[in-house]
């Protein structure tokens, strides 16, 4: 069962993550009052990517890029195991690193402060990320995701709190705007493109698919909030992970990109807000 | 000492970077992501274009002027032709000028509506970005069908126009103005109320008053920080007879220029309502005989702010200079003094936020 | 109807000796410098320095009108913002001003042509009534002054590497 979660992981995330890729570019094109491209750009993009010269600024770069992949893949790997969900967040962070390497070790300047923004977005990120495996913890004592699923009703009902605080900083973990600081989807920019400024063809494929991946886990975690032992709960849960990625979507297209000082706010904010709150309240009720 | 002046790093930004539409260089020295110096450079796209005056018939000269830049295209040669028709006291008729005047407003709207659409841009705002370009479509339709061409209108020449708006062209025009405007009216409400947008824009890059005196800036980047002084009270063309008061803001930051010039772009959509209430009938142009001689000076307010033109003429058909001092160059100064200080988040809505033109700038 | 205005303008021509007391006399005044350019007519240099009144639109221009050779003081210690202007001048007409700040000698615009607004005759005038200044050693306290700050930029540059 847990090698077959794992196979499926790894063959349909980045097919899954490349498709609400082509749907969001679509989307958000109709709510700019574009046509937009097809469906499967992002794959053909992919597809251009891999078949360009290789050219390189450092070599290590492209270790670091696999690096980044495969911490990335593992940790996937690891939470559709069913394996501990803590575990799952601190090699996800570690995954993070790798990036702000490649993203350091050239020289350009535009690079180099995407590289340290990605970490400050990783700091904004991370205790909402944390607090969500301790509320997971509290209700269910344990962190292993494989008993999580098989709990009598969704998560969510007593956390909504954590849900909501995830919810925003899942803005941070796609890199949309208001939130696209490290590196945005465009590269209108102050940064260019930052982190991603210097990767180039099969290395920029590997942060594009890794990004894929990436946002899977991210609404996995989601989907972890309303999945419970009943199978009805899965097609809830697929149609809340999409609800949430059309918020995103939304969200990108009617706002501004904030300044990372705001960005900190903001997300500690709502984090000590929602997760806090319902934090207290569980530790009450236990 | 020694220690901070270590943590400093110089970032390069432009003359190619993807916020600018246009080629400026400015070395940008940082402490972390605060800016604490400057230094702007030009001189990409000198093309040298005053210096042709002495080799180009001054009639012909209009279209080189027109070329100057794509965006206040019409302005230049506005200015251009009337500096030579000053040096020559021709008196243009009635009917033109009220074309000239409502061409003139088209053309602040494209700019203004182009420029809002980068500074969208520029704080990473894409889907308001579109819109206003979608918006600016509209009026660019509008000149395509009054003139022909785009950007490039071509439609000025010593001592008249070239080309008519019919009646039937000036239903059209309030038509689409009146859709334009109910449309612009939400995208204004969304640079004004925004929680984001603000974010971005209140407070940010702020001159005060005698700031932007000393500095020398102009236009909208002047009136935004409450220097009421729009040339065009000047009542030159037919803006005399046109009832209008100049927009004005006190904040000098980044929220006022927004204000402002979308304020403006309703000011223009009413001068041009204005404009056709009151056009009369009669000729186009008038013939023009002899050769400019003498000089003048002429003060315009392009959408930019106030540009001026100088003309020398000799007695022959070359002029002897033609002297263009384009908004930008006045408003540089400024920008650089908003930078200082401020985070390097914020340097593409400083450099938009003078709407650079570099190209007219170095002609 | 909206305020109209109906400024008065003027060309005043002036001595260049009595520039930095003219241009003092308008800052006090609190004049804006609106525009500053160089052209050449008959053998000299026409300088002309806009200065416009942000109340009632006048606009008053200072005129110098000079020898090729003739040195010109910067006015960037009463207008910030006429270093973009003296650059320029010097650049495309070869005016002599000197000591302005910040100086790009020569490199505003990125051009490879020295002085091309400048004929080709006027260029040779303009070298040969140099060295007549040169042989008779006047403006020297100038020239001791752009040397001085030359100087310190290139030694400011040194200590930069």
């Amino acid at each position: 069962m847990r090698i077959a979660m794992i196979i499926l992981y790894l063959v349909l995330a980045p097919l899954l993550g490349g498709l609400l890729d082509g749907l969001d570019r679509r989307i958000s094109a109709r709510m700019q009052r574009r046509v937009g491209p097809p469906v499967l750009q992002p794959f053909y993009d992919v597809q251009k990517l891999f078949a360009k010269q290789r050219i390189v600024v450092t070599n290590s770069q492209t270790f670091l890029m696999i690096t980044y992949l495969v911490l990335m893949v593992f940790t996937g790997c690891m939470f559709y195991s069913g394996a501990d969900m803590l575990m799952c967040f601190f090699v996800l962070s570690t995954a993070g690193i790798f990036l702000y390497f490649a993203a350091v070790v050239t020289d350009s300047p535009y690079s180099y402060i995407g590289g340290q923004r990605e970490l400050f977005q990783e700091m904004c990120c991370e205790p909402a990320v944390l607090l969500t495996g301790v509320g997971f913890y509290l209700l269910e004592d344990t962190f292993e995701t494989a008993k999580i699923v098989q709990a009598d009703r969704s998560a969510i009902v007593a956390l909504p709190g954590f849900f909501a605080a995830f919810l925003f900083i899942l803005t941070i973990k796609m890199r949309k705007s208001p939130f696209d600081e490290s590196t945005s989807h465009h590269p209108h920019q102050e940064l260019v493109k930052g982190v991603t400024t210097e990767l180039g063809a099969s290395n920029l494929a590997l942060f594009q698919i890794t990004e894929w991946y990436e946002n899977i886990l991210m609404l996995s975690v989601i989907a972890l909030f309303i999945i419970n032992k009943s199978p009805w709960s899965i097609p809830a849960a697929i149609l809340v992970v999409l609800a949430a990625y059309f918020l995103e979507i939304l969200i990108d297209n009617t706002s501004a990109r904030m300044k990372s000082g705001k960005m900190l706010e903001l997300s500690w904010a709502v984090t000590i807000a929602a997760a806090g709150v319902n934090l207290l309240i569980l530790i009450l009720v236990r | 000492m020694e220690e901070r002046e270590k943590k400093r790093s110089v970032v390069p930004f432009g003359p190619q970077h993807p916020v600018l539409p246009e080629p400026i260089h400015l070395d940008l020295v940082l402490e972390d992501e605060k800016v604490v110096d400057v230094i702007p450079s030009i001189g990409f796209i000198h093309r040298g274009l005053e210096d042709l005056v002495k080799k180009r018939d001054f009639n012909e000269y209009v279209y080189v002027a027109e070329r100057t830049c794509g965006i206040c295209s019409f302005g230049h040669g506005l200015g251009y032709v009337e500096a030579v028709e000053k040096c020559m006291n021709v008196e243009v008729p009635i009917r033109a000028k009220y074309l000239r005047t409502i061409w003139s407003e088209m053309a602040r709207i494209h700019s203004h509506l182009l420029w809002a659409g980068l500074m969208a841009d520029a704080f990473g705002f894409e889907n308001l970005f579109y819109q206003c370009w979608r918006l600016r479509e509209k009026n660019l339709d509008l000149v395509e069908m009054t003139t022909g061409g785009r950007l490039i209108y071509s439609v000025n020449k010593v001592g008249g126009v070239l080309k008519d708006i019919t009646p039937d062209m000036q239903k059209v025009i309030l038509n689409n103005l009146s859709e334009l405007e109910a449309e612009l009216r939400d995208v204004y409400k969304t640079f004004m109320t925004d929680y984001s947008v603000q974010e971005r824009t209140r407070g940010v890059g702020v001159l005060t008053k005698e700031q932007v005196h000393d500095l020398g800036c102009c236009g909208p980047y002047a009136r935004a920080s409450g220097v009421a002084r729009d040339i065009r009270q000047l009542g030159y063309e037919a803006y005399g007879e046109l009832d209008f008061e100049p927009v004005v803001s006190n904040d000098g930051d980044n929220y006022a220029r927004c204000d402002v010039r979308l304020r403006e772009v309703f000011q223009s959509i009413d001068l041009i309502r204005q404009a056709i209430a009151k056009i009369p009938n009669g000729e186009l142009s008038v013939p023009v005989k002899g050769n400019p001689d003498g000089e003048a000076f002429i003060r315009i307010e392009q959408p930019r702010g106030e540009a001026i033109y100088y003309v020398e003429g000799n007695g022959t058909k070359f002029l002897n200079r033609f002297r263009l001092r384009t908004p930008t160059f006045a408003n540089i100064p400024g920008m650089c003094e908003t930078m200082k200080g401020c985070s390097y988040a914020d340097i593409p809505l400083l450099v938009v936020t003078i709407d650079p033109c570099i190209s007219c700038t170095e002609r | 109807m909206s305020a109209k205005f109906t400024p008065k303008e003027t060309i005043r021509v002036i001595e260049k000796d009595g520039l930095l007391r003219e241009v003092m006399a308008m800052k006090s005044r609190g004049m804006r410098l609106s525009q500053a350019c160089a052209s050449y007519k008959d053998g000299k240099y026409e300088l002309s320095y806009s200065f416009s009144d942000d109340k009632t639109l006048d606009y008053e221009t200072l005129r110098v009108v000079c020898d090729l050779a003739d040195r010109i003081p910067s006015i960037h210690d009463f207008y910030s913002c006429a270093s973009f202007y003296e650059n320029e001048m010097r650049e495309l007409f070869g005016v002599k001003i000197e000591l302005i700040e910040p100086d790009y000698h020569n490199k505003l615009y990125r051009i490879k042509a020295e002085t091309p607004f400048l004929p080709e005759d006027a260029k040779a005038e303009q070298k040969k009534q140099e060295q007549e200044i040169s042989l008779s050693g006047a403006d020297s306290d100038l020239d001791l002054a752009q040397a001085a700050a030359d100087e310190k930029l290139a030694s400011g540059k040194k200590e930069e590497k």
